[in-house]
């Protein structure tokens, strides 16, 4: 055990909680890690937010590195292959330059084309749109339109970083919007099942039932934290929404 | 009995959840057997309607088998649990719920914005409660698992 092997493994935390992992997952890994190169006590503190480990090393010194985390989005794939990180490292404790070159390729895990998400942000929206009532194929067409049109914007939104409560505010606004132009251009008959359609996408329904499991299987402040989002998230949709409704649905 | 429109529902429920697999970089064999789930818990869902009338009960059960779903699978492909629970679980999500209640309260009309908010938040609830159940039993199960292998070395 030493610093720098420590970095390396405060590095796989980091990624861990920026891919989504759940915390005690993190938690549990980073332990193990330890544990595996001889550290007789270890201590982790995981939240969205941060990470503390402290390890102590048989001779009796202690070793204690935090890191602060400010991303946080969902890219399953690179989360199985760093979940395999841990699995070889704690079996083999290979050297600190191994597990920084398996970082490294980890790095590069491939994303799916920007057109890609852009054409399945669409179908999300036109299967829920059917999936929720929605049988007129006016409507269907108009939101995979919708739904096309959102991903294009989110994409842009989270390639200039803007905040993710604003992002959704504004996705929200937008889809919300074009279904209304369209409801007055007379195109579809009525906005509702295309609206719901855009909204599945949007909605931080996982997020939600995640934050719960975190809450009720003990990580409270991760659980609380992860709520708290979820309600501003869903309160920033509903706003995008009653916004654009105000001003184009014709509502007084 | 089973129609037309609910073979429509399960197909686009297969579809919408492959839809998130694509959004969270699922791949592969992941990819395929999130949006099963998601067909599955629809499938299941509607199933269920044949004895339960109530909503929040069948919501309940089919979050808690779509989660024990979600572990099996978890341990056979050796990945994290949250790969699957975050997909298949998707046709669930309230999303008619939180647009009918927002529609409602811009109309103002207060009782029926209650009446459709609360019955929303209960759905999310049976949903929450089936997923925190399987991961109790689950940790508790593994916890017990490795007690008895620290006492034996």
């Amino acid at each position: 055990m030493t610093e720098k092997l420590l970095i390396c493994i405060m590095e796989i935390s980091q990624q861990m909680i920026e891919v989504g992992a759940e915390i005690y997952r993190i938690e549990e890994s980073v332990t193990r890690i330890c544990k595996a190169y001889g550290a007789v006590r270890v201590d982790v503190f995981a939240t969205t937010s941060n990470v503390i480990v402290s390890a102590e090393k048989p001779d009796g010194t202690v070793l204690t590195q935090t890191r602060r985390i400010t991303g946080s989005g969902t890219d399953i794939e690179k989360l199985h292959r760093l979940n395999d990180l841990v699995r070889t490292v704690t079996a083999t404790t290979p050297d600190c330059a191994t597990i920084r070159e398996k970082l490294a390729e980890i790095e590069k895990t491939k994303k799916y084309p920007a057109i890609l998400y852009i054409l399945f942000n669409a179908v999300i929206a036109a299967s829920f749109c059917i999936f929720f009532g929605g049988r007129d194929y006016k409507e269907i067409i108009a939101s995979f339109v919708i739904g096309f049109l959102i991903g294009i914007v989110s994409l842009v939104l989270e390639r200039r970083s803007l905040n993710k409560i604003l992002s959704r505010f504004a996705c929200s606004f937008v889809s919300a919007m074009s279904a209304f132009v369209l409801l007055r251009l007379g195109v579809i008959e009525s906005v509702d099942n295309v609206i719901i359609g855009n909204i599945m996408s949007l909605i931080p329904g996982i997020g939600l039932t995640n934050s719960l499991r975190d809450l009720f299987t003990g990580d409270i402040i991760t659980g609380a934290l992860r709520s708290i989002e979820a309600i501003l998230l869903a309160l920033a949709i509903a706003f995008g929404y009653i916004l654009s409704a105000f001003i184009f649905g014709g509502v007084a | 009995m089973f129609g037309m429109d609910e073979l429509v529902q399960v197909l686009v429920s297969f579809c919408g959840t492959l839809g998130f697999g694509i959004l969270f970089n699922h791949r592969g064999k992941k990819l395929l057997f999130g949006a099963l789930g998601g067909m599955l818990a629809w499938v299941i869902f509607l199933l269920l309607g044949l004895v339960i009338e109530d909503e929040v009960i069948r919501y309940f059960i089919v979050s808690t088998l779509v989660s024990v779903y979600a572990e099996i699978l978890a341990r056979i492909i050796k990945t994290p649990t949250t790969t699957f629970c975050i997909v298949s679980l998707v046709p669930l999500i309230p999303g008619s719920g939180l647009y009918y209640s927002m529609a409602y309260a811009l109309e103002g009309s207060m009782e029926s914005f209650l009446a459709r908010a609360a019955y929303t938040l209960e759905l999310t609830a049976a949903l929450s409660m089936g997923i925190v159940l399987v991961t109790a039993i689950m940790r508790g199960f593994k916890m017990i698992v490795h007690n008895r292998r620290a006492r034996r070395a």
